[in-house]
């Protein structure tokens, strides 16, 4: 096996096991299954609520998630330690984002059931969960680099959280305030955008949009990511 | 091997330490002896987040910077503040660093060498902080790099993992590794290593430790003076405190140590500066019951509770009352000691 991808998996496996004793995080992970079960059970199946439901998986878990365990390797000062050793910066940044990436991916995929969300076209859904998961990871490690330890990250993801989990509703105020159309082109509305154009029965090149829109998103979050990486490292 | 030449630095205005030279090769362990603030920016210089202000610094033949980058870096660090994993089981910890660092090396005799093998089920969070720090010392093991570089090593550890290091260290040196050692504590540079600088911003002066083996001659010479001590002149030892002059009576006194030519009288933790020379005072002091213990150092027989033997020819003395502070013994003086004190 290739040595950087052997490196990746050792900080994979690393946070594998410390995110399973580490209930603070790994707690958060009921929060959305526990609504998507409410949710499921009262029998709401507008999309709306779905994709709020997948908004909010993907804020808490794939975000959320990943500040923490950034931002703890900063407070703890164990960040260094990974820096020094031969690991470059893009085995850092995957190995540190592939734990939460499949936790994220899980529980999703555990939402959707518990929800009973059956979509028309499961690979465009699922294409656009991806591209989103990514986006989140991007945003959750931004947080992480930013802040300093995990209660500065938990209190910074709050707002994170309120604004991607909700602002896809400012759609229905659009026609009202035409400023808010800017919402339009967010990653979250989009998402539900997306939902919405399957739930129509769209074919694959309907979804493309919204794909792009969420995959630039990602592009333009990830070269953030690894700006602030890099400044921070010469910061320390 | 690593070779510093013609570095210096400076920051803000001024100068933190003016152009010095110098190298460890392999087999060999040299401490640099500093104030805080040129070990933090020594250690930054070293691990590459701060840049020198003139000449450089080379590993294995290669500049430091380029050699940090690379994949096969030759450098291993050990910071005073380092972290672990908290949440891992010091075996889960082991293996992460040993695939993190592509290592061949035996998961079980690294915990065996650094006495650690006992806990390995244990998490990471109930080690104690000297347990915590032979932890980091398996990592050094495990990276195997030529060269080692120390930061207070053994600051505020237990008596037993001074000795694990100590044995650790002896270790190195045999496998052929160059270790650079930084430290503020003389004791601890004169305990780990044999060839010691003290840097400050008058530059690098490279204290003269292997005089102490043609010592013997001179110690004769000294003890055949002392039966020539006149009734006591002054029983007053006198140190200089802002323009002020103390003056302590001899029992007070804890250890006298000398650095940089000045010698200091530690009195109940605090350290006073003193006029007169070691030599001096060990003419005075000798009467008193105090003992030259060392090249550096004369300490107050009375005050010293245990000898402790790290290996057959390094010694320390650990006094009264304050655990934390011990001086070192040599290997020559030893002998002295054991005499004086009837055990020969």
């Amino acid at each position: 096996m290739n040595h950087s991808i052997k490196r990746t998996m050792a900080i994979f496996q690393k946070d594998y096991k410390d995110f399973t004793k580490n209930l603070y995080v790994s707690s958060m992970v009921f929060l959305p299954l526990f609504m998507a079960a409410i949710y499921g059970r009262m029998g709401v199946q507008s999309i709306e609520m779905v994709f709020m439901i997948f908004n909010l998986t993907l804020t808490v878990i794939a975000a959320f998630t990943q500040s923490a365990l950034i931002a703890e390797e900063k407070e703890k000062n164990t960040l260094r330690g990974l820096m020094l050793s031969p690991a470059g910066t893009g085995e850092i940044l995957i190995g540190k984002s592939l734990v939460s990436f499949l936790i994220s991916a899980i529980i999703l995929l555990l939402s959707a059931v518990l929800i009973e969300y059956r979509p028309g076209n499961t690979l465009l859904i699922a294409a656009g969960l991806f591209v989103s998961i990514l986006f989140y990871l991007g945003v959750g490690t931004l947080l992480g680099l930013i802040t300093r330890s995990v209660m500065e990250a938990s209190v910074a993801i709050l707002p994170v959280l309120l604004f991607f989990s909700f602002s896809s509703f400012a759609m229905q105020l659009s026609a009202e305030y035409p400023i808010l159309k800017a919402a339009e082109y967010l990653p979250n509305t989009q998402l539900v955008n997306l939902g919405h154009a399957v739930q129509s029965g769209a074919g694959f090149a309907d979804g493309l949009p919204a794909l792009l829109i969420i995959t630039g998103w990602t592009i333009g979050i990830s070269a953030l990511v690894v700006v602030v990486y890099h400044k921070k490292m010469v910061d320390n | 091997m690593i070779k510093i030449i013609n570095a210096e630095k400076s920051s803000h205005h001024s100068v933190i330490f003016p152009s010095f030279s110098m190298e460890v090769q392999t087999h060999e362990a040299a401490a640099i002896h500093s104030s805080l603030n040129v070990r933090t920016v020594l250690m930054d210089l070293l691990s590459g987040s701060a840049s020198l202000s003139g000449g450089r610094i080379e590993v294995c033949g290669h500049s430091i910077l380029s050699d940090l980058k690379n994949d096969n870096t030759h450098l291993s660090f050990l910071f005073l503040d380092e972290a672990l994993y908290e949440r891992l089981t010091l075996k889960e910890h082991i293996l992460f660093w040993k695939k993190l660092f592509i290592s061949s090396v035996n998961s079980d005799e690294i915990l065996r060498r650094v006495q650690l093998e006992h806990l390995k089920k244990k998490r990471i969070s109930t080690l104690t902080f000297s347990e915590k720090k032979r932890m980091h010392f398996a990592r050094i093991l495990l990276e195997n790099k030529s060269v080692v570089i120390l930061e207070e090593p053994d600051q505020n550890v237990d008596l037993e993992t001074r000795r694990v290091i100590k044995k650790l260290m002896e270790g190195l040196k045999k496998e052929g590794k160059s270790i650079l050692l930084l430290t503020g504590n003389m004791e601890s540079a004169l305990f780990m290593t044999d060839c010691i600088h003290r840097l400050d911003e008058k530059g690098l002066h490279q204290l003269d430790v292997k005089l102490e083996e043609d010592e013997p001659g001179e110690v004769k010479e000294e003890t055949e003076e002392t039966p020539l001590y006149q009734p006591v002149k002054i029983e007053k030892i006198p140190a200089k405190v802002n323009e002020k002059i103390i003056l302590f009576n001899p029992p007070e006194i804890d250890f006298v140590e000398s650095s940089d030519g000045q010698s200091n009288l530690s009195v109940q933790g605090e350290v006073y500066p003193c006029i007169f020379t070691l030599n001096d005072l060990e003419k005075r002091l000798v009467p008193f019951g105090f003992f030259r213990c060392h090249r550096s150092y004369i300490v107050n027989l009375q005050k010293v509770r245990e000898i402790i033997t790290w290996t057959r020819n390094s010694y320390s003395l650990v006094l009264e009352g304050s655990e934390s502070i011990s001086i070192p013994l040599s290997k020559s003086k030893m002998a002295e000691l054991k005499e004086m004190l009837g055990l020969k």
